[in-house]
């Protein structure tokens, strides 16, 4: 292993070991999977023919809104608390360069979440394919990677949103803020702006690319069931203009995009900073 | 030959002015040079920009490593104790010492008996939030010393330390510069200087005020400490002796406490004197590098 490799995994371990300890995230792999297996066994009881789509429907809404939440105060909270804590200098006073912790920070951070989402799919999984025959289990396992995706994006968000503040509440409210605006708010904001600025497509098209969220959101129908009303005006336009193929190729671009910037411009901003 | 450690023109900006200020100075293998200044002086900044962890202005060479451009090189070449260690509080002894020293790619089992020289054995278990400010130093020190390194940086060392943890550290000072290791460190403590240092390097306001050798520095001469002494009865016999035998030291009394202003370098001999004349003492309290007001250019040092 290179030198840079195994800090990095030094890096990873550690946030792997906080991670298990932490409670915030039992506490949401706990509610995940309740309530994955709540919508998996809701799913059974009310349609036989149910199985694996109907939960993958079910779950799309719950990781939206919970995926994100957890992603933004996990990453939100990982550089800055380090510097509260002063632990942030004595780790970089070792041989270990700013690219390298915050790498280690990341990778640490999307695998804790990762096992924390993958334990609630798993779960639900089991669950479905103890009461099914198993249908629709390549959409399930699909939805499974968007959420992988989303995850990356989120805590890449949630690490520059760390980078740039100086005191850990603030960052966390940036990422409260930016969870309500990604996730709850952006649908009829994005809509009512681009309706009064701009009717054009290139508008909705923009609204969708500015949030990765909604992004997901559409990749995940247009997987699950490409149907124009569930798909939302902006998800309705990009198929309609543009075709599924092409939606599918831009969203996933606009997934990848929304992970590396950040982390590149959080790099950056890192190191031109005081540690101490 | 490379020195272990070369500064040029080394500077710091805050918004609220300069906190450094053409810093240049040199170290040699097997050197020790003390920084001495007041609070607020620079020392700290320095050596935050001697280990890159701020931004600065000038040159910082480790070993030859440029550290502007090159940190994470020339920080494998530095032990670094900091002022006040932080670790991660809910990791036990033993978990930091290996965390550490995984960063620093040094074998286990050399941590581990880093951590037992230091007589941290017994708490290896322990999570680093139970530990005191001592303990912590130690534990820092160990972090510090585990890679053997060329270079040394100490801020303030004897932080936090008794006086036995004093004597202690300043072997290990010794013992570290016979075996050529480069040592800067820190101190308040003006009166370890001559026993601990080869050169001194005095910042007042961000800039270097001197720099040369400790037994030319006359900054320890104008060094005060006061000395607060809890005696088991017979204090007016105390301060009558010791008006006495040190007229030059005020007495004063505060609560259950005399205190004694004196030089640092007397405050042992203030002791020795009470104890001598069969007056037994419950407590001792030492508040170093209290500024004397008639030496301006000594409590500018010695703060």
């Amino acid at each position: 292993m290179s030198e840079s490799a195994a800090v990095v995994w030094t890096l990873v371990q550690k946030e792997l070991r906080d991670a298990s300890r932490s409670r915030w995230l039992a506490g949401f792999a706990l509610t995940f999977t309740l309530l994955a297996l709540g919508l998996s066994l809701t799913g059974s009881a009310s349609d036989a023919q149910g199985g694996f789509s109907r939960t993958t429907a079910g779950l799309v809404n719950l990781c939206l809104l919970l995926v994100p939440l957890l992603c933004l105060v996990l990453g939100s909270s990982a550089v800055v608390g380090e510097r509260e804590r002063g632990t942030l200098a004595t780790m970089l006073a070792q041989p270990v360069s700013p690219l390298e912790l915050l790498i280690g920070k990341y990778v640490g951070l999307t695998l804790a979440v990762w096992a924390a989402v993958g334990l609630g799919f798993g779960v639900a999984g089991l669950a479905i394919a103890l009461l099914h025959p198993i249908t629709g289990i390549v959409q399930y396992l699909l939805f499974g990677l968007l959420s992988a995706g989303l995850t990356m994006t989120m805590l890449a968000v949630g690490l520059l949103l760390s980078v740039v503040s100086d005191a850990r509440m603030k960052a966390l409210a940036l990422g409260m803020v930016t969870w309500f605006v990604l996730v709850l708010f952006y649908d009829l904001a994005a809509i009512a702006l681009a309706l009064t600025f701009s009717t054009s497509g290139q508008a909705l098209l923009l609204a969708v690319l500015a949030n990765p969220v909604e992004g997901v959101r559409i990749l995940a129908v247009i997987e699950l069931q490409p149907d124009l009303r569930i798909l939302g005006p902006m998800g309705a336009y990009l198929v309609n203009e543009l075709g599924v193929p092409t939606t599918r190729t831009i969203l996933l671009a606009q997934l990848a995009a929304w992970t590396v910037l950040p982390l590149v411009a959080a790099w950056r901003l890192f190191e031109q900073q005081d540690y101490a | 030959m490379v020195m272990p450690l070369v500064a040029r023109s080394v500077g710091k900006r805050y918004r609220t002015g300069a906190a450094l200020d053409d810093v240049t100075f040199e170290l040699a293998s097997g050197e020790v040079l003390a920084l001495v200044g007041p609070n607020g002086a620079g020392k700290s900044t320095l050596i935050k920009c001697v280990l890159g962890l701020i931004q600065h202005s000038g040159t910082v060479e480790i070993g030859g490593v440029a550290v502007e451009r090159h940190g994470k090189a020339a920080r494998k070449l530095v032990g670094y104790l900091p002022q006040n260690p932080a670790f991660h509080p809910d990791l036990t002894v033993r978990e930091t010492a290996l965390f550490y020293a995984d960063l620093r790619r040094v074998p286990h089992e050399r941590a581990r008996a880093g951590v037992e020289a230091i007589g941290l054995g017994e708490h290896a278990e322990k999570e680093v939030a139970a530990l005191s400010g001592g303990m912590r130093q130690r534990l820092a020190l160990a972090l510090a010393l585990m890679a053997e390194p060329p270079l040394l940086v100490l801020d303030e060392p004897g932080a936090g330390l008794d006086i036995s943890a004093r004597l202690e550290l300043r072997r290990l000072v010794q013992d570290e510069r016979e075996r050529g290791t480069a040592v800067l460190l820190s101190t308040h403590w003006l009166e370890d200087v001559p026993y601990i240092a080869d050169r001194v390097l005095t910042l007042r306001e961000g800039r270097v005020t001197s720099l040369g050798p400790a037994s030319e520095a006359d900054l320890i001469a104008h060094a005060t400490s006061r000395l607060f002494l809890r005696l088991n009865g017979r204090s007016a016999d105390a301060v009558a002796l010791l008006e006495r035998h040190f007229p030059e030291s005020p007495v004063a009394r505060s609560g259950d406490w005399l205190v004694v202003t004196c030089a640092a370098s007397r405050k042992a001999r203030v002791v020795e004197a009470v104890v001598e004349a069969g007056i037994s003492i419950a407590d001792i309290r030492v508040e170093e590098g209290t500024p004397d007001a008639t030496q301006p250019e000594a409590a500018a040092a010695t703060s």
